[in-house]
């Protein structure tokens, strides 16, 4: 599967969980609300029905007193409190929240009606019909029904008050009910929420852990083999089974590889045959012209008092031409061999290495050659920084111009290499040659007028380049040259 | 004095000739014969006997690059071959690898001298001397 794709779904699946945390809370604030609402009502219904039970009351009060004092406005009282009390018992109907209630409520309407119809209603008639002076306690007793309906109605009074306590009760109970479940989805909601919100986080960081793991694994793998191609062992591959991006990567890695592999391989072999190729060259080449110069120098040996004086100079020619030859090919195979011996470190003491150069090159003894007694002791390839200095050394020698000519061989400490110099008093090297002096075979002296094959600078310059470290010159015409390179500690 | 019959395996008449003026510098009687490779010189040594023109060698002296059959290549089969075993045999090269050398002690040489023969080379001179006073014994 595709990385990208793993990420994806993990963050949908977290996401997902986390949509159920949220939905639950939602729904958990709904049933709240729900229940605020549910208890508004009920407090709503709960004040309606104590109304009604308190009008009941006061309607039997304005009735009595009524009848006892004939007074209008405890009619109007009755009056009015029947009136609203009709409203009351639509309203509290409409907002009645259980079936039972409703049929509570229906019973007390009932009970009420029958009160007011029966027992109620009849004696105010009555009463009005009677005249007010008339009434005495007497006549009082009269207008009520006889004994066993005033107990009938003292029993429907009895139970209406019954029904309402009842109704309240009940209205009381369902609060709780309400309550208690309440209090029990709020529970479960933050059980629930919580181990959801945990299970996510536990979630991603799996996902998370693993997706590093095997990203990282992989990477690191990658890693290796790329710093083992870089340490020049061409033939690394990573093993990938996977189908996603990273096996993508690695197996464009594999093919880079082998690409490389290739390549080097077949840089390997052209340079090798290259080098067979200046050997063999040089070697053929050699052979023939030592015959010419055996054959010159035979006739010179044979005739020598005889030969005329320009046959002798057309001699000299001949084995001149035959010299420089001998060391345009010494000068190939020479550069064709630098870096080819085997490389041993080993403790150079720079300062006696170069004494020991200037006792093996043939130096005029005006010259002044100077070395610096402050030259490091340190731990390198001899071989190669001896011919580097030989090249320099017996360049500035060979190419001075001037008998008392100084040449002078110092060196500057760096952090991490040294830099040494060979300087002269010389001729000088205009800048327009300053790299074409490195380059093998160009030299800037006539040919016929001087020993020199044009290879030393290229040697220098091919093995300090090798060693990827650098070399320059510092020069003008008639102010001598200061040839620099570094070397690294 | 006894004539020293050398048998020279050398494919350049200029070598062979810069060989025998060098030999004629020295007080050796010698008679030289020439073969160009290391086949012609096998068939040399298998024709060869007691009459003057083609006598088997005292000596043998071999260049190691040659075409058809290399000096080596040659010595090789002298030294695996009975009746050739014992002869005395010096190396006349101008290959200066350690390589050759090495090579060609390993098969039994009793000289080894680089070309050219030149007095301003002396290491090789004296090797040259070497032999002329090796083939006198």
């Amino acid at each position: 599967m595709k990385i990208s794709n793993l990420i994806f779904i993990s963050i949908f699946f977290i996401l997902l969980l986390f949509s159920i945390t949220t939905y639950i809370n939602f729904n958990q604030s709904e049933k709240v609300r729900e229940n605020a609402t549910y208890f508004s009502v009920s407090s709503t219904f709960v004040r309606q029905i104590n109304e009604l039970q308190r009008n009941i009351f006061n309607m039997e009060r304005s009735l009595r007193g009524f009848l006892l004092t004939g007074e209008d406005f405890l009619l109007q009282t009755y009056d009015s409190t029947r009136a609203v009390n009709k409203t009351i018992f639509q309203e509290c109907a409409s907002i009645a929240q259980q079936f039972e209630q409703k049929e509570r409520l229906d019973h007390i309407n009932e009970l009420y009606d029958l009160w007011i119809n029966e027992f109620t209603e009849p004696v105010k008639m009555k009463r009005l019909r009677v005249d007010s002076a008339m009434v005495s306690s007497s006549n009082f007793a009269k207008l009520y029904p006889n004994d066993s309906s005033a107990k009938n109605e003292e029993r429907i009074y009895k139970n209406l008050q019954a029904d309402f306590s009842m109704v309240r009760n009940a209205e009381y109970k369902n609060r709780e009910n309400n309550r208690e479940v309440l209090d029990l989805s709020e529970q479960q909601t933050k059980i629930i929420s919580f181990s959801l919100t945990g299970l996510s986080i536990i979630t991603g960081f799996v996902i998370a852990f693993l997706l590093a793991r095997h990203i990282s694994q992989r990477i690191f793998k990658m890693v290796k083999m790329a710093n083992s191609i870089a340490n020049g062992n061409y033939r690394a591959y990573v093993v990938d089974k996977d189908n996603d991006e990273l096996s993508k990567l690695s197996y464009s890695l594999n093919y880079m590889a082998d690409t490389l592999a290739e390549n080097i391989s077949m840089l390997q072999r052209k340079n090798q045959e290259l080098d067979q190729f200046a050997h063999i060259v040089s070697h053929d080449l050699k052979a023939p012209l030592r015959g010419i110069d055996n054959l010159a120098g035979w006739i010179e040996e044979d005739y020598g008092p005889e030969i005329p004086e320009r046959i002798k100079e057309y001699l000299a020619l001949i084995k001149g031409r035959v010299s420089r030859l001998e060391n345009l090919i010494q000068g190939i195979l020479t550069y064709a061999r630098v870096g080819k011996e085997t490389q041993v470190n080993e403790q150079i003491n720079v300062r006696e290495l170069v004494l020991e150069i200037l006792e093996n090159l043939p130096i005029k003894k005006t010259m002044n050659i100077e070395v610096s007694t402050e030259m490091p002791v340190f731990y390198s390839n001899r071989i190669l920084l001896m011919q580097v200095f030989t090249n320099l050394i017996s360049n500035s020698v060979k190419y001075h111009d001037k008998e008392d000519g100084k040449v002078k061989i110092y060196s500057e400490e760096h952090n991490d290499h040294f830099k040494f110099s060979v300087e002269d008093n010389g001729p000088g090297i205009a800048a327009a040659y300053h790299d074409k002096i490195f380059i093998i075979f160009q030299t800037l002296q006539e040919r016929d007028s001087f020993e020199s094959n044009g290879v030393g600078l290229a040697i220098v310059k091919k093995i300090l380049v090798d060693r990827k470290e650098k070399v320059w010159v510092t020069s003008a015409p008639g102010k001598g040259s200061v040839f620099s390179f570094t070397w690294a500690k | 004095m006894k004539i020293i019959n050398i048998l020279l395996v050398d494919d350049d008449h200029v070598d062979a000739l810069d060989i025998k003026r060098n030999l004629d510098k020295t007080m050796l009687l010698y008679n030289l014969q020439v073969a160009r490779n290391g086949e012609e010189a096998i068939k040399y040594l298998e024709e060869a006997g007691d009459s003057n023109l083609k006598p088997y060698p005292d000596v043998m002296l071999i260049d190691i690059n040659m075409p058809r059959m290399n000096g080596l290549e040659f010595l090789s089969i002298v030294r695996n071959t009975d009746k050739w075993a014992q002869l005395k045999c010096f190396i006349i090269t101008t290959s200066e690898e350690d390589v050759d050398r090495q090579a060609a002690k390993k098969l039994g040489i009793s000289g080894y001298i680089v070309k050219p023969l030149k007095l301003n080379n002396p290491s090789s001179m004296d090797a040259f001397n070497l032999m002329i006073d090796l083939m006198n014994v």
